[in-house]
């Protein structure tokens, strides 16, 4: 009331701003804790296995198949060469299981001569695959993924790269 | 006749004053029946008079009242398992063996909780079917009526039943929980360009790990029940917002107008009084005394008994089933063969048919048969009010004419779910091949 030059309403438009401005805060309050609270659930660090894993030295493995269930991996060793299989169904995800096919048989992939030891199937919903992964019946929609293998050159352990999905004539030879 | 006090003689009574410490259940008049409803918090939700066909056993079988019910048993069976299991990968399993061995009691507490869970998804899928079959979610004559909208609130409900089951799944921690829910969420990664993002922020990480098992235990525990109880409220809300149920606006929509008895009347004029008869014209409504009852204590009465003969049933069967607890999740071997909740097993059944190819182009089956395929149906239930385009007069009532073609559709899509829930049941084998259940399956090496 000391400044009467003021107007009479400027009180009052005040009083608007406060409440635009408050009501404002209000909302934009709630949508950032709303945010903040639903962005706190995804994850920003992994404590998931490693992608890239030691296997063990080559010469322990078996010639023909060996699984790693803890890679969900079948390791194939055919003399000096090498090649790795996924166990993860295309479908959904179960671990399939290797069938010892009754003889060996030797088949060309991609180009490539294979020997085949093992058919694959899968427990959950009956995909089944042939020995170098194809997708034969069943429901899944792709072969089985195969990944890149070398040889660690520390201590010469062969060593899988479950984030590096390779193609079906892909082989690791030692000399 | 109260049920606790009497009330002393002489005790001044006012309007508003509500002497009864709890509710009058057999109230000596109409007025004692309408305030026991209106002052008692437990009651406040029930109208104070309801429209008497709508209480009989074989319109609606009372399947809300008994998912209600269920609902309510699980909370109260929950509890005591929330004292007792600790949702720790490493400590669960062992947890539930306790609660299953070691708790007095325990095994039954569990055994409860479970079998109501089942039947809970079970006895809201069928008040499901029994509200398209009568046609419930049609208006009927009622202003402001918004049926179709508590039909949609029903759908969101059966959703979050079967998310709360699915949830409490993975709880115990053992192969059936953890491969039941490797498939559940390998569904949600088919889905293109979004998959795999959406089944990272489900369980938290890559695998199947603590933080999927501390994230459906909230889901279970906080998030999904609080939801449902809302979700609940709500429905009975718009329950009593519409009129109650459908039967009762079909009643009031084939009554007609009809002449009472004439009475006589005084009319007093300036003149002098006239005597003489008027006809006078009254509407039977649901108001009508002839109609209703008051919900004080019909409905308590029948409300007490479906809640009651849940329980009871629940805990007679708790006692007889036991609940299984397979063995510790092991991420590195799948059961052969591993099977979905049973409620879930038409939709395994479909996911193992559905992976089609266009040309060198393949649909996964997941994603057809898990995702599009119960996203159109939930869609298709959802907007089916909107579709119906039968008169108001086939609402309320169960299977009319007008309505047989749909009727007939929908029980056939049942069908075709119960089918394939019960061949995925009893009729799948190791690598889920066909067999008769009369069949033995062959014997499967447990490794290679």
């Amino acid at each position: 009331m000391t400044d009467e030059k003021k107007p009479e309403d400027a009180p009052a438009t005040k009083r608007r701003d406060f409440l635009k401005y408050g009501i404002g805060a209000g909302v934009g309050a709630v949508a950032v804790q709303g945010a903040a609270s639903l962005r706190s659930l995804v994850p920003n660090v992994s404590y998931d296995a490693p992608t890239t894993v030691k296997l063990g030295v080559p010469d322990e493995f078996p010639d023909g198949l060996k699984f790693l269930p803890d890679e969900r991996l079948f390791v194939f060793r055919e003399g000096r060469t090498f090649h790795a299989i996924s166990a993860v169904c295309t479908h959904l995800g179960c671990t399939v299981r290797a069938e010892a096919m009754p003889a060996p048989q030797q088949a060309t992939v991609e180009g490539k001569p294979l020997r085949l030891t093992h058919n694959f199937s899968c427990p959950c919903h009956g995909s089944r695959y042939t020995g170098d992964g194809g997708n034969v019946s069943g429901p899944a929609p792709k072969p089985l993924a195969w990944y890149h293998l070398t040889v660690s050159p520390d201590d010469g352990q062969l060593v899988v790269d479950l984030a590096r999905e390779v193609g079906h004539d892909f082989r690791l030879t030692l000399a | 006749m109260n049920l606790l006090l009497k009330r002393k003689p002489g005790t001044p009574s006012a309007p508003g004053v509500h002497p009864e410490p709890f509710w009058s259940y057999r109230p000596a008049s109409d007025r004692e029946a309408g305030d026991a409803v209106v002052s008692n918090l437990l009651l406040h939700w029930f109208p104070s008079k309801v429209y008497t066909p709508s209480l009989d056993w074989t319109y609606s079988f009372w399947l809300g009242t008994a998912s209600a019910a269920l609902f309510l048993l699980l909370i109260l069976s929950g509890l005591p398992l929330l004292f007792l299991y600790v949702p720790s990968v490493e400590r669960a399993y062992q947890s539930v063996k306790d609660i299953e061995y070691v708790v007095t009691f325990g095994w039954w507490i569990r055994a409860v909780h479970r079998i109501a869970a089942h039947l809970m998804v079970a006895v809201v899928a069928l008040h499901l079917v029994r509200v398209f079959l009568t046609g419930a979610y049609k208006n009927g004559t009622g202003r402001g009526q918004r049926r179709e909208w508590n039909w949609v609130l029903g759908v969101v409900m059966l959703v979050f039943t079967l998310f709360l089951s699915f949830t409490g799944y993975l709880l115990p921690w053992d192969q059936l929980a953890f491969w039941a829910v490797t498939v559940g969420t390998n569904i949600a990664s088919s889905i293109p360009w979004i998959g795999p993002t959406t089944r990272e922020l489900m369980i938290g990480g890559r695998t199947i790990e603590q933080a999927t098992l501390i994230r459906f235990y909230v889901l279970h525990c906080i998030v999904l029940p609080g939801g449902l109880g809302a979700l609940f409220a709500y429905h009975m809300w718009r329950i009593r917002k519409d009129g109650g149920l459908a039967k009762a606006d079909r009643e009031a929509l084939l009554d007609v107008p009809h002449q009472t008895e004439v009475v006589p009347t005084k009319t007093y004029t300036l003149l002098g009084v006239a005597r003489g008869t008027a006809p006078t014209i009254t509407a039977r409504s649901v108001e009508a005394p002839d109609l209703t009852v008051n919900a004080v204590p019909d409905l308590t009465r029948r409300t007490a008994i479906v809640v009651l003969a849940t329980f009871a049933l629940v805990s007679i069967l708790a006692s007889g089933i036991p609940s299984p607890l397979e063995e510790p999740a092991n991420p590195l071997i799948t059961p052969n063969p591993a099977k979905a909740p049973w409620y879930f097993l038409w939709l395994q059944e479909i996911v193992t048919v559905t992976t089609f190819r266009i040309g060198s182009f393949t649909v996964n089956g997941a994603f057809f048969g898990g995702v599009i395929l119960p996203g159109l149906i939930v869609t298709l239930m959802t907007i089916w009010p909107w579709l119906d385009r039968s008169p108001a007069a086939a609402a309320g009532v169960w299977f009319p004419q007008s309505r047989r073609t749909q009727n007939y559709v929908f029980l056939a899509i049942a069908l075709v779910i119960v089918v394939f829930t019960i061949i995925g049941m009893v009729m799948r084998g190791p690598y889920w091949n066909f067999y008769w259940p009369w069949e033995a399956w062959p014997e499967i090496p447990a490794r290679i």
